[in-house]
């Protein structure tokens, strides 16, 4: 049985841990004090590289590498804090909001007094009220005791933080398209190159940071480089010669949602089994796990027959999924993947800005032909492939045999596969919303596909039993090529 | 200067240029619709997807391969790189714009362009002159793979000339922009989000307006709409524009010299396009001019000369009439006699009318008239100037460049005209209200010769009414309040017995002995190049489309 | 142009609390445009959703287009155009509340209040005929692992059961 390691969560339980006085009992702020009195701010810039620390708010991109990015003779530089936590299966950052404020403030003291910040906005969901009241609450108190303001405990940093509320926009999630949010327009992803290191929030360089990410900052402070790379794997990435390091470090808060006994956020080191986390999570809900959704709605799904992938950002990737959020939902053998494509397709639909043309007509359109589908109207063929040949009456004659094509899952894939290619990671669209569409889309079908020919066939949803409606791994297209890597101690 | 490989050639274009317009350049097309070189470019159509090449990370110094995403051509600017970073040694950059992905991703993109668009062609003003169409045609699949319920937003009135057709509309938000970032009035912008997103005025949830697209340049948005989603009203099913012809010619409307596009048929002009000029008006022109011509086609145009019988106007015809003006002409002294030239008038035609006055009246004492003035109206990228005339320096420069010759304007002018004899007045302005003193000076005139377009206040207190002819009835220059010489072309026929302004000025002189033979308006430029100072290039075939400016 | 401009009788402003509130917001962005959200949402908490009028006086306090305002309007569902309820109740029906069975809630609570769900452009539909309760579908709150969730104004409810939602609705009836 894997434990919970809890870093981030460890005192989220404290009563009234959200007050300064109780935060400051379990070390509040004293990690940020270390980082003032101890480092200049490079140091920990390297610390944080060193760290091997990846955004936690999807992408993985490694945090130390972004704010190098960032030109330094360019002022004022901004920090935008992502709290729209808005990805299906998501919701780790909500209870840090809620419970532990202070955390996240120490974080972005952290971050700002490393990259000389002032400014920080943190654009957090409109529907997180408690959130924001908890927040305020806490920015408050923090400009009260003069964590906040000008000149802060004396060493001449000054940094202001203000909440900034969204509106219930998925899209704001994505970085360009809130710095759009947060400039007061519709957020519409921006065109990247400039990427927001160089030209974000008014124009000016920005750090786009997701809660979580920003909350390691002061563990990563407070015990060292080397105890935080301790925790999680690092691989080694065979495909360079010599091998390039790849860091897993740090835990993760696993959200674990769907099907399983007891839902919730674990806080575990990164590179634990879906099988394993199932376990944690109070097992499975029902007889079998059907399948995996292992980074938030837009991750592509695992089948039953890849619980054994590792749940981090570099063994997902090579599975073709991918970590996301970290929100994970469990299906069992009572679930239909007809239904729940429906179903986070039209979340997509909805949620689609209709800023660039392929996501703006594409992603309904997939939505309308997965719904078709559904409600029994699914379009199929029956072809005859002409073949001349002994025929059954042993004279020459056609033989060709009779071969069905579903052609709305044909259309399925085409579409999806040309607002963002699954096979080759290009889109044709502004931001990654485009991709995050097509994966879902795609991977369903391609490894539930008996499930959705059963479907078309039957004209009305049809659940088949875990084995018979999932694709072997022989015909997984991801199982087939997923590159299981070394781990980099091996070496 | 950047060295260039465009798929096979090999082509140097100016740092900065961005591949869309660095390939038209050299003849290649790539398709786009939110891209237009007057605004900003947010690269949301995705049409303009192109192939470019770098070094491949991770592969061996010195290999080039093409980048993993596809770029948007608008947004891909080329620059001279630094000797270390050109690819292949000699290259700045290397762009596919015909590579297979680049064919599927432009085939691809069109087809989510035309899931909702409506198969109205047929009917749609847009029908030959439309981006989707052409695109579709040469880019495109050649069948839908649609089956689901097609979007059908509502037909949306915007302003007092332009309508919207939501369902053609594929929210490229030029339009938006436009009224973002030329005209600064920002009415346009977007409702509703996701598939539903449509373009919109502000209106109430009951869909009544707060404000309407009403500003001056409301017009352009029509113009750079890629599609047939914004239409004009005042051309709303007139014509299909194949029908008709196209000329290139300047706005008569005030003084900034708009390049346009006079597109006519046999019966008259059907509408006025702007046409690019980088110093002038950029792409684009005021609605006051473009939808100021419908004057041309109006059926109270003066088509034969009028002489006063007994109070009355009689039409007559030519001969009579100039045999009348020529009696009374030569029954004066020389400075009895003021002779006023035109600001809506070409160079050429003031050019004849100073030479008659000075050659062959022997009078050197000229007037301007025209001079009307408008308001000023400013916009971030736009100016419409007060001065309603085209041609106001031009005319000012021509009548007073022989010498001895005085031009005259405002109050000298009208003290002199009270005083004289016999004045012969070429007018053209569409409507000019006459002042008390003005219409004082020249009631006080024994014989006034009016020689003008449309029946007027002025035309009533003439003796003799001579039909002359509007800006798109005759070729010639106009010169801008900036100094730009620029051209007009005849596109249709002046009506009835009309004649162009400087043949009818010809013809007096002749009658009157004086020698003048041109025989067409490009003769008189020549003559103007030779002899008025600063004109020197201001023949026909060197202002060519381009227009030249005189120097300072 | 057929239709008239609208006559915007009542104008409206921030009242005294309010208007502090925007004067804090306002100094927080270095330009004033960016202060659209917070302002939008303190206007609505103000009037219970957006009137042209409210579109008109945000306009002019930020000193932007009566359009961009629209434009923004439009663009987030949490705001409204149109009169709600005094109770806002938010369905979440996205996948792992689907599994969780948020549409026996959300049936449930149709057949309770007696009235359809609101779509994003129509309100009404959604509202009940006493102007009590609006009930819309969101996409996800969030909550996935107290699902299924739906949230009254600002309050989450977690683990909802049709028994629990007769309790919460006998609780904000009274």
């Amino acid at each position: 049985m894997v434990e919970e390691r809890r870093i981030l969560y460890e005192h989220l339980d404290v009563p009234d841990i959200n007050t300064f006085d109780v935060f400051r009992q379990y070390d509040g702020y004293t990690r940020f004090e270390k980082a003032i009195a101890e480092y200049q701010p490079e140091d920990i810039a390297k610390m944080v590289l060193d760290s091997g620390l990846k955004g936690r708010g999807g992408a993985g991109f490694s945090t130390g590498e972004k704010w190098s990015f960032v030109p330094k003779d360019i002022k004022p530089c901004y920090l935008c804090c992502n709290a729209d936590e808005s990805e299906p299966g998501t919701f780790s950052n909500r209870y840090v909001l809620e419970k532990n404020p202070h955390l996240l403030i120490e974080g972005i003291l952290i971050c700002c007094y490393a990259m000389g910040i002032e400014t920080t906005y943190i654009y957090i969901r409109g529907e997180f009220t408690l959130g924001k009241k908890m927040l305020d609450a806490a920015i408050k108190e923090a400009y009260e005791q003069g964590y906040l303001g000008k000149d802060i405990r004396g060493t001449g940093l000054n940094v202001d933080i203000y909440s900034h509320p969204g509106a219930g926009a998925y899209i704001c999630g994505e970085e360009t398209g809130l710095i759009e949010s947060l400039e007061g327009k519709r957020g519409q992803p921006r065109n990247k190159p400039p990427f927001p290191a160089v030209e974000g929030v008014f124009r000016k360089p920005t750090v786009v940071q997701n809660v979580e990410t920003l909350c390691n900052l002061p563990f990563i402070i407070g015990n060292g480089v080397e105890w935080y790379t301790q925790m999680g794997p690092t691989y080694a990435d065979t495909r360079f010669d010599p091998p390039k390091p790849d860091a897993n470090t740090g835990t993760k808060l696993y959200c674990i949602s769907g099907d399983v006994n007891e839902p919730g956020v674990y806080e575990l080191d990164l590179g634990l089994t879906s099988t394993e986390l199932i376990e944690v999570a109070g097992g499975l809900r029902g007889e079998e796990v059907k399948a995996v959704i292992p980074g938030g709605s837009s991750a592509p799904i695992l089948t039953h027959y890849e619980l054994d992938t590792r749940l981090d950002f570099t063994s997902l990737t090579l599975a073709k999924s991918m970590l996301g959020s970290g929100g994970i939902i469990v299906m069992n053998e009572t679930r239909n993947i007809v239904d729940c494509l429906l179903n986070i397709m039209k979340f997509y639909a909805h949620e689609s800005c209709g800023q660039c043309t392929p996501c703006r007509w594409g992603t309904p359109w997939v939505r309308d032909i997965v719904q078709r589908i559904a409600d029994g109207d699914g379009r199929k063929d029956t072809i005859t492939r002409p073949k001349f040949g002994v025929a059954e009456n042993g004279r020459w004659g056609d033989t060709g045999e009779t071969e069905e094509i579903y052609e709305d899952l044909d259309l399925l894939e085409s579409v999806a596969n040309n607002i963002a290619n699954v096979d080759t990671m290009t889109w044709n669209t502004i931001c990654v919303f485009g991709i995050a569409v097509s994966w879902p889309a795609v991977s369903y079908m391609r490894k539930f596909r008996p499930e959705f020919e059963a479907t078309i066939r039957e004209g009305k949803l049809v659940t088949l039993p875990v084995a018979e409606a999932t694709v072997p791994p022989e015909e997984n297209y991801a199982y087939q090529q997923r590159f299981v890597p070394k781990e980099f101690a091996d070496l | 200067m950047a060295f260039v490989k465009l798929n096979d050639l090999e082509i140097e274009v100016e740092d900065g240029t961005n591949i869309v317009e660095a390939a038209r350049q050299h003849g290649i097309e790539v398709p786009h619709y939110c891209y237009h070189p007057g605004l900003t470019r947010p690269a949301n159509c995705r049409m303009c997807l192109i192939e470019t090449y770098g070094p491949i990370p991770g592969a061996p110094p010195g290999t080039i391969g093409p980048a993993r995403q596809l770029a948007t051509g608008c947004t891909t600017t080329v620059r001279t790189a630094p000797p270390d970073r050109k690819l292949d040694d000699k290259y700045d950059a290397i762009v596919q714009t015909d590579s297979p992905r680049v064919k599927k991703a432009r085939e691809d993109v069109l087809e989510f362009l035309l899931v909702h668009h409506p198969l109205d062609c047929p009917v749609c003003d847009q029908a030959g002159e439309c981006d989707l169409q052409d695109y579709s045609y040469r880019h495109g699949h050649d069948k839908s793979r649609y089956i689901e319920v097609k979007n059908v937003p509502p037909k949306k009135d915007l302003g007092p000339d332009v309508l919207l057709y939501s369902t053609r509309c594929v929210v490229c938000t030029r339009c938006i922009r436009f009224a973002e970032e030329v005209s600064g009035t920002g009415e346009l912008g977007l409702v509703h989000r996701g598939s539903h997103d449509e373009i919109d005025i502000p209106r109430s949830h009951e869909g009544v307006p707060l404000q309407v697209l009403d500003n001056k340049l409301a017009g352009n948005v029509v113009d750079i709409c890629p599609v047939g989603a914004l239409i004009s009203k005042d051309f709303l099913f007139k014509s299909r524009p194949w029908f008709m012809e196209k000329a290139n010619s300047v706005c008569s409307g005030c003084s900034v010299g708009c390049n346009i596009t006079v597109e006519y048929k046999v019966d008259g002009v059907y509408r006025l396009k702007p046409r690019f000029h980088e110093d002038i008006n950029q792409h684009w022109m005021c609605d006051d001019g473009r939808l100021g011509y419908h004057y041309v086609n109006s059926d109270d145009r003066l088509q034969l000369p009028l002489k006063r019988v007994d109070d009355e106007f009689t039409p007559t015809h030519w001969a009579d009439a100039l045999a009348v003006i020529t009696e009374k002409l030569s029954e004066v002294e020389a400075e009895d006699i003021v002779v006023i030239g035109s600001a809506q008038g070409t160079n050429e035609d003031n050019y004849v009318l100073q030479q008659f006055a000075h050659d062959v009246l022997k009078t050197t004492q000229l007037g301007l008239f025209g001079q009307l003035l408008g308001e000023e109206h400013k916009f971030p990228q736009f100016t419409i100037e007060a001065d309603k005339n085209p041609n106001t320096a031009g005319a000012r420069t021509i009548l007073g460049s022989a010498n001895g010759n005085v031009v005259l304007e405002g109050d000298t002018l009208w003290e002199k005209v009270s005083g004289a004899k016999v004045v012969y007045l070429v007018s053209g302005l569409p409507e000019r209200p006459l002042e008390d003193a003005e219409k004082a000076a020249l009631e006080s005139v024994d014989f006034l010769i009016v020689q003008d377009i449309l029946p007027s206040e002025i035309t009533q207190l003439a003796d003799v009414v001579l039909p002359g002819t509007t800006f798109a009835e005759k070729d010639g220059t106009f010169t801008n309040s900036t100094g730009w010489v620029q051209r007009i072309r005849k596109t249709i026929d002046p009506p009835g017995e009309a004649r162009v302004d400087w043949e009818i000025t010809q013809q007096l002189a002749k009658q009157l002995g004086g020698e003048m033979n041109y025989h067409f308006a490009g003769e008189i430029a020549l003559a103007i190049s030779e002899n008025v100072a600063g004109y020197g290039d201001a023949t026909h075939q060197k202002i060519g489309d381009a227009g030249i400016k005189l120097a300072e | 142009m057929s239709d008239e401009l609208i006559q915007i009788e009542t104008p409206f402003a921030f009242n005294e609390e309010n208007q502090r509130e925007f004067d804090e917001l306002i100094g927080r962005y270095p330009i004033k445009e960016a202060a659209m959200l917070p302002t939008l949402h303190l206007a609505q908490n103000q009037t219970g959703y957006i009137t042209p009028a409210v579109m008109k006086y945000v306009a002019e306090q930020l000193e932007v287009s009566v359009m961009k305002v629209k434009d923004v309007v439009t663009f987030y569902p949490m705001f409204f155009e149109e009169p709600v309820g005094d109770y806002v109740i938010r369905v979440c029906h996205t996948l792992p509340c689907a599994l969780r069975d948020c549409k026996v809630v959300l049936e449930h609570l149709k057949e309770k209040l007696g009235t359809d769900i609101a779509s994003e452009t129509n309100l009404a539909k959604g509202t009940t005929a006493d102007g009590k309760f609006t009930l819309m579908k969101v996409e996800c709150l969030a909550s996935c692992d107290v699902a299924p969730v739906i949230m009254v104004n600002g309050d989450l409810h977690k683990n909802l059961t049709p028994e629990k939602v007769d309790e919460l609705l006998a609780k904000l009836a009274s």
